[in-house]
């Protein structure tokens, strides 16, 4: 065992990898196989035993239920925050444990969490170190998406402890980056952006690097949204195409690979065919699908980072960052030839793209590593937290105590006081996020404030919310009298909950929900329908003419399709969500015209 | 309490510059953090410094600061000046147009939806920019004043500082509801 020793880990939704720094350089270590990128895969076999990694990936498509793929998705996440469509989406099923975190069942009496699941991916990762660096580690940096709250960063730090390693640090992804790219440059002043577009998490960071100091400014990101959707969003598409319905979890998974070889093929060449050979039933399935298509299918999805840059962006002017040197690309997903046209037209700036896509935060990490075990020298790293912190306020208000973008580690105190005589202590919710009313942000947990007895108004506590290097909460009161600090504990409130009674909550909402998932289906789309309906009729009476004719024919088609589907009283609800999609892409034009028109008029 | 122009080796002036104060933090950080070899002082030193440069670089925070190291009783006006009173009238009115097309924006789940809205979200996120040009230039004029205070120092006279203090604070609120609206727009 080198007891010095730290390595850092990329932990990615589908992929990970383990370095180290050797000799001031950072390096990426290989398994026996002599591979670098390690598939984030479980597979759990039925005879009980545990396959990860490339192993694992044998079994996606044969046995997607006991298969655990992207489980990034889920860590440290409430079940009640996934959307009908994060559930129907997943490869293998989803349920809720009593106090509402994400549980995997494998069969009737069995079951992972997503901690349980990356703790095994953790654990192949430090074995791979074990055996490149041939001695033992128990020491790592890991890196999470820069958007990560606080439960999913506690979460990815409980894994790494069931999977034997001490974190020494929880680092953001798109500093790892920055680090990696920065090393050999430490004698230039720069301010860069990092656009890290992953398989499952989008983050983008603004940083200064000024005499080895890396200062990330701000940061903005979306923890659901990377390679993963671009991959469901064209999978729904070859399922519109080729006109098949109503899929088991099996062909979903086919078609799902499909798709994911759609995307690759077509970053390289303009056409490409899909084969689907005795899909059901004996029948096949053949389409040909142009780099068109996928790009009218990835644009909204790419659309979306689009505006997290400008928020990013905005807030570094806010503190005095206006230029950028360089735009950097990490992530497997810039690999995407849209993505890097589309930055280059956004942004005026030509990508950087110096940094090994699916390499830079693992050197980073291991820089980082390097740095805390001394390896690395004359490079520190100040990070910012990027959700503010606050705790629930009269009405139900979020009232922020530490604001996102604030420099960590960070402090804030509070003072309490009793409200009446003798009080004997008081609740507080502790909130990260961005709204204004408390319940629409993640809720961290509860602390209880205690009181000495007194008159009202006379017992004072000041606490201290703390977020440390991790970018984790703590939260202390001092007693004023003896100076010492006492820890408060963050309660998850929902495992107050009686168990009995969650656990009839959530069988009857999951009856309650299968008895009437048409008729949900039905509504979301009706709204979706009597949204676009009008839509069409204002937008071609303002810009109708400078459509082409085949544009309007098939708005036209699509429109009346809709129409008719809904009158029909079939309430025949994939049909109508199909006719809503069908129409939503042809009208794609239509919108950028608008948008171009209003834009035409203010100037 | 803590002088946090102490805290970064800063002379205790009003009228401090960003620059300055971004300067002062990173040699304190590059030597004090816990990363760094040789470094001593721990995470709470290191949140200290991080505290001190935010309280600093704000002009707001900065006057609030410094007037809290001189007296001890004394609180801001916490009332809105009449000069102030029109502008809050206007920003209101703005933010809630604003607001309303937020709204309508978010509910909307097509494309073509948001795009019939963009004409008044252009004509929303024009009005609050407008507003919040007049916001910087009035914090401009009360910033300007700042030098006053430092050479009078005397008690009495930091009636008129607070005064100030109380409408600085005011604007900074209402700079920050902008700037949320702003964001809001953007990411529609």
């Amino acid at each position: 065992m080198n007891e010095e020793l730290i390595i850092g880990i990329d932990l990615g939704t589908t992929n990970s990898l383990v370095g180290v720094v050797d000799s001031g350089f950072p390096i990426i270590l290989a398994d026996s196989e002599g591979d670098r990128l390690i598939p984030s895969a479980v597979s759990y076999r039925p005879d009980g035993s545990i396959l990860t990694g490339r192993e694992a990936m044998r079994f996606r498509q044969i046995d997607p239920e006991r298969t655990i793929t992207s489980v990034k998705r889920f860590i440290g996440r409430p079940f009640s925050q996934l959307g009908p469509e994060e559930l129907s989406a997943s490869d293998y099923p989803l349920s809720s444990t009593p106090g509402d975190r994400i549980k995997i069942p494998l069969d009737e009496d069995s079951s992972k969490t997503p901690v349980e699941v990356s703790a095994e991916i953790l654990s192949q990762l430090r074995q791979v170190a074990a055996a490149a660096l041939e001695t033992e580690v128990s020491r790592a940096v890991i890196t999470v998406p820069a958007y990560f709250s606080n439960s999913q960063r506690e979460a990815t730090k409980k894994a790494a402890e069931a999977a034997g390693l001490t974190v020494e640090r929880i680092l953001n992804e798109p500093t790892a980056a920055a680090l990696a790219y920065g090393l050999d440059k430490l004698e230039e002043n720069q301010t860069v952006a990092v656009y890290d577009l992953g398989g499952g998490t989008f983050d983008l960071s603004v940083l200064q690097m000024r005499e080895g100091l890396f200062e990330v400014i701000s940061t903005a990101g979306d923890t659901q949204l990377g390679g993963d959707d671009i991959d469901r969003a064209v999978a729904g598409h070859l399922q519109r195409r080729l006109e098949i319905s109503n899929l088991t979890r099996e062909e979903s998974a086919t078609i799902l690979t499909r798709a994911r070889e759609v995307k690759e093929a077509l970053s390289d060449r303009d056409t490409h065919t899909v084969r689907l050979p005795f899909f059901r039933e004996d029948r096949s399935f053949e389409i040909e699908l142009t780099r068109a298509d996928l790009e009218s299918v990835m644009a909204p999805i790419i659309e979306r980072t689009h505006s997290i840059c400008r928020r990013a962006f905005a807030e570094a002017e806010n503190k005095g960052a206006y230029t950028l040197d360089h735009l950097i690309l990490v992530g497997g997903s810039t690999r995407i030839p849209l993505v890097r046209e589309r930055i280059s037209a956004w942004f005026e700036i030509e990508p950087d793209l110096s940094q090994h896509p699916d390499e830079a935060v693992a050197l980073g990490a291991a820089i980082q590593a390097g740095i805390l075990c001394g390896r690395v020298r004359g490079v520190v790293l100040v990070d910012v937290t990027p959700l503010s912190l606050g705790i629930e306020t009269f009405g139900g208000l979020m009232n922020v105590i530490i604001p996102r973008n604030s420099t960590i580690p960070a402090k804030a105190g509070e003072l309490f006081t009793n409200a009446v005589a003798n009080q004997e202590s008081i609740a507080i919710r502790v909130l990260q996020g961005e709204r204004e009313m408390s319940r629409d942000n993640w809720l961290l947990g509860e602390i209880e404030i205690p009181f000495r007895p007194g008159a009202k108004g006379s017992a004072r506590v000041g606490v201290q919310f703390a977020i440390d290097q991790n970018g984790i909460l703590e939260v202390l009161t001092r007693n004023t009298e003896t100076g010492e600090d006492h820890v408060l504990e963050i309660r998850d409130t929902a495992v107050d909950v009686e168990d009995a009674k969650v656990e009839r909550m959530v069988s009857e909402s999951i009856d309650h929900a299968f008895d009437d998932m048409n008729e949900r289906i039905w509504t979301e789309a009706r709204f979706k329908s009597e949204e676009l309906l009008p839509a069409v009729d204002s937008a071609l009476e303002l810009v109708g003419d400078r459509l082409s004719i085949d544009d309007l024919e098939s708005i036209r088609t699509s429109a009346s399709d809709v129409k008719r589907i809904l009158e029909s009283g079939l309430k025949d609800a994939p049909d109508l969500k199909a006719a809503n999609l069908k129409l939503d892409e042809a009208t794609q034009t239509l919108a950028a015209l608008l948008v171009e028109a209003a834009f035409e008029q203010e100037s | 309490m803590k002088n946090y122009f102490a805290t970064l080796n800063l002379p205790e002036s009003l009228s401090l510059e960003t620059e300055a104060v971004d300067l002062a933090w990173r040699s304190a950080t590059l030597e004090a953090h816990p990363d760094a070899a040789d470094a001593e002082a721990g995470t709470e030193h290191s949140a200290d410094l991080n505290l001190a440069r935010a309280s600093l670089s704000d002009p707001v925070q900065r006057l609030e600061h410094w007037l809290d190291l001189r007296t001890s009783e004394a609180s801001s006006d916490r009332s809105i000046q009449p000069e102030l009173m029109d502008l809050f009238t206007e920003i209101h009115s703005k933010l809630e147009a604003a607001d309303s097309v937020i709204s309508r924006l978010q509910q909307s789940s097509t494309a073509l939806a948001k795009a019939l809205l963009t004409k008044e979200a252009i004509a929303a996120q024009l009005g609050v920019q407008n507003m919040m040009r007049q916001i910087q230039l009035l914090k401009g004029q009360i910033t300007d004043q700042f030098p006053e205070y430092e050479i009078q120092g005397d008690l009495d006279d930091f009636v008129e500082a607070y005064r100030n203090l109380g409408q600085l604070k005011f604007l900074k609120k209402w700079e920050q509801q902008c700037q949320t609206r702003l964001l809001s727009l953007l990411e529609c």
